[in-house]
């Protein structure tokens, strides 16, 4: 087809400016290789002896819709920028729609229902990891894999693995990559975009595998007598992603302190920038990631954070010795990385603790790590804007560069910083609204409070929230309204809010 | 020595006016109108061409030079011209001029085919610093790596006593360092012990950097160490400029009217405070404190711009104002608005590249008050007929020997030394005496 008959045919059409057909294709070409993440939950079925159909018939559906998208579009290389967001924020949307259909067929009545369904399903892609599940124990062993490997997958990104093992997916490469890795800047490892992803997937199944390993272990030698290989997997798999979900209704709690510090380390640093831990662990250079500026916040927060918190607990006498340490420090560097696992029920803590807890969720964790919220690195240019906001009412004229690393920063880099922070709190008042009105008027009622540390947890990617949804509930006695809120503001978070904001806007989609 | 000089500007005419005299110049310039006046007013061949052309090098002659100076204003074509000179002629000594500092760190690593470069940016930011590193000194100059130092000194009413008003041979004069030369107005005097200097005069100091800075204290008391150095003008010399007083530890300021520009100069330099303004408003100069500081430095492109924020520093109080003219004009209108000292760049650069013409045995010379006088750094020759001779005997002859250079070491030498075949001698003289004074050594 030719350029001049594409453009009348765009005139036909009421002038959309974005290439749709191209965008849709691409969409089509993710989705059909999409299905082949079935197939892990379906041989953990075969080996549980559980039913394994439910995983067959949403590869197979995802599949034929992926092939009937790529069909109705044009192959990929009309994918530019514009088209670029409508391709990230749509595959995330479908991911998690498709991704539901085995929760649909798995007979449960906690999560037949479509909208119940949506809601694990995008939860776990996402990697926020809050469920819907009140009984998570009744549920079968594969669907419970299945639900810990959307936060695996979802957690270092779709497009990001499909940019690593696609061949064919090169075109917009860094501009679909940039809109799902998290953070304003994010280091790059090579000069080809494809090697980056390649790198950042291999470093994140290597650190993975690890964690399976050290876990298994301390169940084989004895030392967590809970945990098994099953366990191990399902606990690497939502730690590395900053997920959340567990196949247990008490999270963590009944694992032995050992392997919640394994657990505590690996979340730690799976908060800190893939591409520093590659420079770290791979080019062995510790030094010059120590020096990263963004990095040494990062700790330096959660050193703070933690020392507040143990302190609280100890005082108040909730906890003791070496519990009340593991315990302060794991919520804190969970809550901060945006896992939201919990090594115990803290629901009941001071209102101070948690207070403290709810201002992590709003820092977040560092930018190219898989971890949601605002970031460290949003708040550290934010705060140098201020700092030179306030310098410069002395000094009118002076320019004064903002630098990270030492390397100055863009100033357009700085308003996309403050844009975002603007449009994220406010997604998150308009979060609150949501679930305050509506749980006044259809139940459960919730607290501002609690519909606030909510809200953030959804829109950060934390998934647990305080009072109903606390660290050891679910989010199942919520309408459906609150809900579909709720998926949506993970979606909102995951794609760190630009790509999907922007398809609302009619600049967008017209020329 | 067949010099040719390719690029008849500023910086070509400055080179011709003080090599004419001794050597024999080719200069060739693309353009006739630069070439007639040098060929009404002095003995030298012009030939009009593109220096960047191999051809029209060749047919001018370059192959007989014995020094090629590639001095115009466009950096790639003295880098050509240069390179062109080395192919055609391999023995003769090439010198370039650049503006881009890239060029010299490319010289240095020897990546560039050519004997020397000279760059004006960084001539004039040394010229202008050294100036600030030294109070009171209007000029001022190294020898020997440092060991002897040259300066030119205003004389005023504040300056101390134990200088001023009495012969020199009473006067407390600080040691190792003599007086080389006393200008008062169009008057020069080699100095001998009865003479005396007087507030207004303007003197030639040659010493070690220590005596340097006690006649700084002397001639200007209470002035002190700099740490705030204001930059008018953050282009390519004012950047230069900038980074070379941050070098020896002395606070800079860059005003820059440009936004961009002054962007990125910030970016550059991350210890310099730069202000995106013309400075020139009342307001601002008040709330930055701009007469506070304790000298400034005008470097922007144009003259007139130059002047008057010279003149408006002045006036807001800024006690130390040095300002760039790159109008050979000037220097005159600067100093009569009491300006204190004028570094035209253009200047700065020839007299670098005029060292080049020197005798090779001379290592360095420096032009003072524009390029009345000059400083030799000469290696004397056992021919010399002043070799053995105490220095009281010798026959002033309008030089003066202000230090000796001997086993790598500087001696300020008193009247009973005796001078010995290979001293390397520094002279300070008259330019018409150069040749003169380089044959009797």
């Amino acid at each position: 087809m030719t350029r001049r008959t594409r453009l009348s045919r765009r005139a036909q059409h009421g002038r959309i400016a974005v290439d749709l057909r191209a965008a849709l294709g691409l969409c089509g070409a993710l989705l059909r290789y999409l299905s082949l993440a079935f197939l892990f939950p379906a041989v953990v079925a075969v080996y549980y002896r559980e039913p394994f159909w439910p995983f067959l018939v949403a590869a197979a559906a995802t599949a034929v819709s992926g092939l009937a998208l790529q069909r109705l579009g044009r192959e990929a290389s009309g994918v530019g920028v514009r088209e670029g967001y409508l391709v990230v924020a749509l595959t995330w949307l479908l991911a998690a729609v498709y991704g539901a259909i085995p929760f649909m067929l798995s007979g449960n009545p906690q999560l037949d229902r479509p909208v119940d369904a949506f809601f694990e399903s995008m939860s776990g892609f996402s990697a926020t990891g809050a469920t819907i599940l009140s009984n998570v124990e009744t549920v079968d062993q594969s669907m419970l894999m299945w639900r810990q490997f959307t936060n695996w997958v979802g957690g270092m990104g779709i497009i990001v693995l499909a940019l690593a093992v696609l061949p064919r997916l090169r075109v917009g490469g860094r501009q679909l990559f940039e809109s799902e890795l998290p953070g304003p800047e994010v280091g790059q490892l090579a000069e080809r975009i494809r090697s980056t992803a390649r790198r950042l997937w291999l470093l994140y199944v290597g650190m993975t595998v690890v964690m399976i390993v050290t876990l298994a272990l301390l169940g084989f030698v004895g030392i967590d007598h809970r945990m098994g290989l099953f366990e191990a997997i399902s606990i690497a798999f939502t730690t590395m992603s900053t997920g959340g979900f567990m196949p247990e209704n008490r999270s963590l709690e009944g694992f032995a302190a050992a392997s919640q510090w394994v657990t505590l380390v690996f979340m730690l640093v799976a908060g800190v920038n893939f591409a520093l831990t590659y420079r770290a662990v791979v080019r062995r250079q510790p030094r010059r990631v120590l020096r990263d500026e963004e990095l040494r916040i990062y700790l330096l927060l959660l050193t703070l954070a933690s020392v507040a918190l143990v302190t609280q607990l100890w005082l108040a006498g909730i906890e003791r010795g070496e519990a009340a340490v593991r315990h302060g420090v794991f919520q804190v560097v969970s809550t901060m990385t945006t896992t939201g696992l919990a090594s115990v029920d803290f629901a009941g803590w001071p209102i101070l603790a948690l207070t403290l807890l709810v201002f992590l969720i709003f820092i977040g964790g560092s930018a190219g790590s898989t971890s949601g919220g605002i970031k460290v690195i949003r708040h550290l240019l934010l705060a140098k804007f201020l700092h030179r906001e306030v310098r410069q009412t002395l000094h009118p004229e002076e320019v004064l560069p903002i630098r990270l690393n030492g390397v100055p920063v863009e100033e357009r880099t700085l308003r996309a910083v403050i844009s975002f922070v603007l449009i994220y709190l406010g997604i998150f008042a308009i979060g609150v609204a949501v679930i305050t009105v509506d749980s006044t008027i259809q139940g459960p009622p919730t607290s501002l409070h609690d519909a606030i540390a909510t809200a953030a947890g959804m829109l950060s990617c934390l998934g647990t929230g305080l009072g109903l949804a606390g660290p050891m509930e679910s989010f199942a006695r919520y309408s459906d309204i609150s809900t579909t809120t709720m998926a949506g503001m993970m979606w909102l978070g995951r794609l760190e809010v630009i790509p999907v904001v922007l398809l609302l806007s009619r600049n967008y989609w017209r020329v | 020595m067949r010099v040719f000089v390719i690029g008849a500007g500023q910086v070509g005419t400055t080179i011709v006016e003080s090599l004419q005299g001794e050597h024999d110049l080719t200069v060739l310039d693309i353009d006739p109108t630069r070439l007639t006046p040098l060929a009404y007013r002095y003995d030298v061949a012009t030939v009009e061409g593109n220096g960047a052309s191999r051809r029209v090098l060749a047919d001018a002659g370059v192959r007989d030079a014995d020094l090629v100076i590639a001095c115009t204003s466009r950096d790639e074509a003295n880098l050509v011209a240069g390179t062109f000179a080395r192919i055609e002629a391999p023995r003769t000594t090439t010198v370039i001029r650049t503006s881009n500092v890239e060029y010299i760190d490319l010289w240095r690593e020897g990546r560039l085919d050519v004997d020397f470069v000279v760059c004006s940016e960084l001539e004039t930011a040394n010229a202008i610093v050294r100036v600030i590193g030294v109070s009171a000194a209007v000029q001022t100059d190294v020898f020997a790596d440092g060991q002897v130092q040259i300066v030119e000194y205003d004389v005023t009413e504040r300056s101390s006593s134990t200088v001023v008003g009495m012969p020199l041979r009473e006067a407390r004069i600080p040691g190792d360092s003599r007086v080389a030369s006393i200008i008062r107005g169009k008057e020069m005097i080699i100095p001998r012990g009865g003479d005396i200097v007087h507030a207004g005069d303007r003197i030639v100091v040659i010493g070690s950097p220590q005596a340097a800075q006690a006649w700084g204290e002397l001639l200007a008391p209470g002035e002190q160490e700099v740490t705030d150095v204001v930059v008018y003008g953050g282009g390519a010399i004012g950047t230069v400029i900038a980074r070379q007083l941050l070098a020896q530890r002395i606070g800079v300021r860059v005003i820059e009217p440009s936004r961009e520009r002054a962007r990125v100069v910030a970016e550059d330099l991350p210890d310099v405070r730069v202000y995106n303004t013309t400075g020139l408003d009342a307001d601002f100069i008040e709330r930055e404190r701009i007469g506070q500081a304790q000298a400034a430095v005008f470097a922007m492109g144009d003259d007139t711009k130059n002047h008057y924020a010279a003149t408006l520093a002045r006036a807001r109080g800024v006690s130390f104002t040095i300002a760039i003219a790159h109008e050979p004009v000037s220097n005159a209108v600067f100093e009569l608005s009491g300006i204190d000292v004028t570094v035209n760049p253009r200047q700065v650069t020839a007299a670098e590249i005029v060292r080049f013409a020197h005798d090779p045995r001379t290592q360095q010379v420096a032009l003072i008050e524009g390029d009345r006088f000059e400083v030799l750094d000469i290696t004397t020759s056992p021919a010399s007929e002043y070799v053995g001779l105490r220095f009281r005997e010798m026959p002033i002859r309008g030089a003066l020997i202000g230090a000796i250079v001997r086993d790598g070491r500087a001696l300020f030498p008193r009247s009973d030394d005796v001078l010995q075949a290979g001293d390397r001698v520094i002279v300070f003289t008259e330019t018409e005496k150069v040749s003169q004074v380089e044959k009797v050594l």
